[in-house]
């Protein structure tokens, strides 16, 4: 079947090649782009088997979720396709292949074990902070990278907090017995987030073990054991681990314990290199469409190698004009608070607002560099597996009284970013500011021409 | 493929065949389909006829279907190819072609181009220079003398009007483009990207026949 398809270009972007998995709905195939080379899996699903078990709104869900989602240790969505009978999803290639395949071969070094769960916790971590719960968490969703690294996949079966009922619980029934946390199987509706932990609590014990912590041929006696979190540690299980497993798997969601409480544990703590996880970031910016890069190989005539930061760059009229908000068509694509780059005037001397900036990166612990070009760079603290927060800053001179600060947001999570800008950085700054450009605000009077 | 007679669905006026509009520009079918989801939230928000009118694009972009903008006109004027008043489908997809990351350079300094060329005499001429940044001055709540945005422009134009006709052709506007590269900044759009995980509804609904065997 599926090697027919071998050499076939779909949409004129991508050369499939050979299949690596298939399941009920969807087959798995590793593809090319043409264009740039680059590596992708496709996952080609067949709509009407979907649609006959009434997926049809959940294929839709999870396309939005893994949207909101990138994260270093979480498989990516690079964009969908469709044809009239099917839908691809082209994803990020991991070639390491299943975690699971690595248990099967017995238990894992505590170390690497370790390393694993830290990498698991951290997407974990990032997905609850969103309102996205995996809800299958599973050795098998689990891959590895080149390097080793942890990568969760299929987010199929997770769902949008918005899909919880009044009572704030998630209804749906839903996982892999063994991994699947009592209040999932009880059917009472559960919790999303301490559903994920217990999952993250079995894969833990597996990795450590090399067998599932709940077992039995007969899924009724099995459900009972998940109940009670009636399990055994082999004699040989370290104690400190024993104490965090403990603990993960508690029958009692509201007396489990949470991530956070996780991430202070110390046999958790121990190695955990928020770093690590911070370089694998970095490396991922490999792939993205940065539309800068080409500008910034040529030499631009402004940025002239003498100034400093206090001289800000003097734009020509052309360059005033492109300050306009009627140029920023990003507004036809997405709500205007998402937005990446924010522009405001000040008539501040440059040095006044350099200063207002220092001071108030370091209000928010934001690291300040400068960069070629009167670039100012803020960077965020490094803390856990989060893409660190960073924004590049560049004033403009349009008159010697007169100033443009234009901050661009260049790395981290958008929704971290808006919670901080909004709430807080944008209010701090407030000194400096003379208007907001393409402030929604502003009374129609003003908006002349 | 059975089904491709038994939902007849009906489009919007100006509509064309995803397939075509790939073929003609930067976007995949798929990322076609996926801005007619686009096109047809914009397109039914106010006048619901499936065309894009001036104060729907104007409430797209602003959230304010009443605010005019001298640019915002402009990059409507020149999205309606067929000079009518209205964006179709169509007009919508080879515009916004423009504004792709995969797209030459040349295409999009030609459009910069036409853009600043206020009343498409083919060139851009001191008083539209003028025109436009007092426009831009407006927009940000800026009051300058007039002795200092003539001082900007004629510095500008110095720069760019190599030949000293008082005037910016095509030429030396694209020989200055090329010394500033980020003039260029706004005629990307990296959202284009993204575009069929933002409107995935198309999934459901594509019409495009199947290419890989099953």
């Amino acid at each position: 079947m599926g090697s027919e398809n071998k050499g076939s270009v779909l949409m004129q972007k991508y050369e499939l090649g050979r299949l690596l998995g298939q399941g009920t709905f969807a087959k798995v195939y590793h593809a090319r782009n043409i264009r740039s080379s680059h590596s992708v899996a496709i996952k080609m699903i067949d709509k009407e088997k979907v649609f006959k078990v009434g997926l049809r709104d959940q294929i839709k869900r999870e396309i939005s979720v893994m949207r909101l989602v990138k994260h270093p240790n979480i498989v990516q969505l690079y964009e969908v396709m469709a044809s009239k009978s099917k839908i691809y999803f082209v994803l990020e290639y991991v070639k390491g292949g299943e975690l699971f395949n690595k248990v099967l071969k017995g238990r894992i070094k505590e170390d690497v074990a370790r390393k694993y769960f830290q990498q698991l916790i951290s997407a974990v971590d990032f997905c609850h902070s969103r309102g996205v719960y995996h809800r299958d968490l599973k050795p098998e969703n689990l891959l590895l990278d080149d390097n080793g690294n942890l990568k969760v996949s299929d987010f199929g079966l997770s769902a949008l907090a918005e899909s919880k009922k009044q009572d704030g619980l998630l209804h749906t029934t839903c996982g892999t017995p063994a991994y699947v946390a009592p209040e999932v199987i009880s059917r009472k509706g559960y919790d999303g987030a301490k559903a994920d932990i217990w999952s993250c609590g079995v894969i833990l014990f597996v990795l450590m073990a090399g067998y599932l912590p709940f077992h039995d041929l007969n899924l009724m006696e099995m459900y009972k054991k998940i109940g009670k979190a009636e399990f055994k540690y082999p004699n040989w299980f370290p104690s400190d681990v024993r104490r965090l497993i403990t603990r993960i798997l508690d029958p009692n969601p509201a007396t489990r314990i949470s991530i956070s409480k996780i991430k202070e544990n110390s046999w958790f703590r121990k190695g955990y290199n928020s770093n690590q996880i911070k370089n694998q970031a970095e490396a991922k910016e490999l792939v993205p469409l940065d539309v800068n890069a080409a500008f910034n190989s040529s030499e631009t005539s402004f940025a002239e190698e003498k100034q400093e930061i206090s001289k800000p760059i003097n734009l020509n009229a052309f360059d005033i004009i492109s300050l306009s908000s009627g140029f920023d068509l990003s507004g036809l694509f997405e709500a205007s608070e998402c937005k990446r780059m924010v522009r405001f005037t000040s008539s501040k001397p440059a040095s006044t607002i350099v200063l207002k900036l220092e001071e108030v990166a370091k209000q928010f612990s934001l690291k300040i560099k400068k960069k070629d070009g009167g670039v100012l760079k803020m960077e965020g603290l490094k803390e856990g597996g989060k893409e660190v927060l960073a924004f590049d800053v560049e004033i403009f001179e349009l008159t010697p009284s007169f100033h443009m600060v234009e901050i661009t947001q260049t790395n981290g999570d958008t929704l971290e970013y808006q919670k901080l800008w909004k709430q807080e950085m944008k209010p701090a700054l407030k000194d400096i500011v003379w208007a907001w450009q393409g402030d929604r605000s502003l009374p129609q009077s003003q908006q002349l021409l | 493929m059975g089904c491709w007679l038994s939902k007849q669905v009906k489009h919007t006026p100006g509509y064309e065949e995803p397939a075509v509009l790939a073929a003609e520009t930067a976007f995949t079918v798929s990322e076609v389909e996926a801005l007619y989801e686009l096109f047809r939230k914009i397109s039914y928000s106010i006048f619901k006829d499936g065309l894009i009118h001036k104060e729907e694009f104007q409430l797209a972009l602003f959230k304010n279907s009443k605010k005019n903008n001298l640019f915002a006109d402009r990059i409507f004027d020149l999205f309606d190819l067929k000079r009518n008043g209205v964006i179709d489908f169509g007009e919508f997809v080879r515009s916004l072609s423009v504004f792709h990351p995969n797209t030459a350079q040349d295409e999009k300094i030609a459009f910069a181009f036409r853009l600043y060329d206020l009343r498409s005499t083919g060139f851009i001429e001191r008083e539209e220079l003028k025109e436009m940044v007092l426009a831009l001055l407006n927009e940000s709540e800026l009051c300058l003398s007039d002795d200092l945005v003539e001082t900007i422009v004629d510095q500008t134009c110095k720069l760019v009007d190599s030949n000293s006709d008082g005037k910016i052709d095509p030429i030396e506007w694209k020989e200055f483009v090329r010394k500033n590269p980020s003039l260029l900044k706004n005629m990307t759009l990296p959202y284009l990207k993204d575009i069929t995980m933002a409107f995935p509804s198309f999934v459901m609904s594509s019409e495009v026949d199947d290419e890989v065997l099953d």
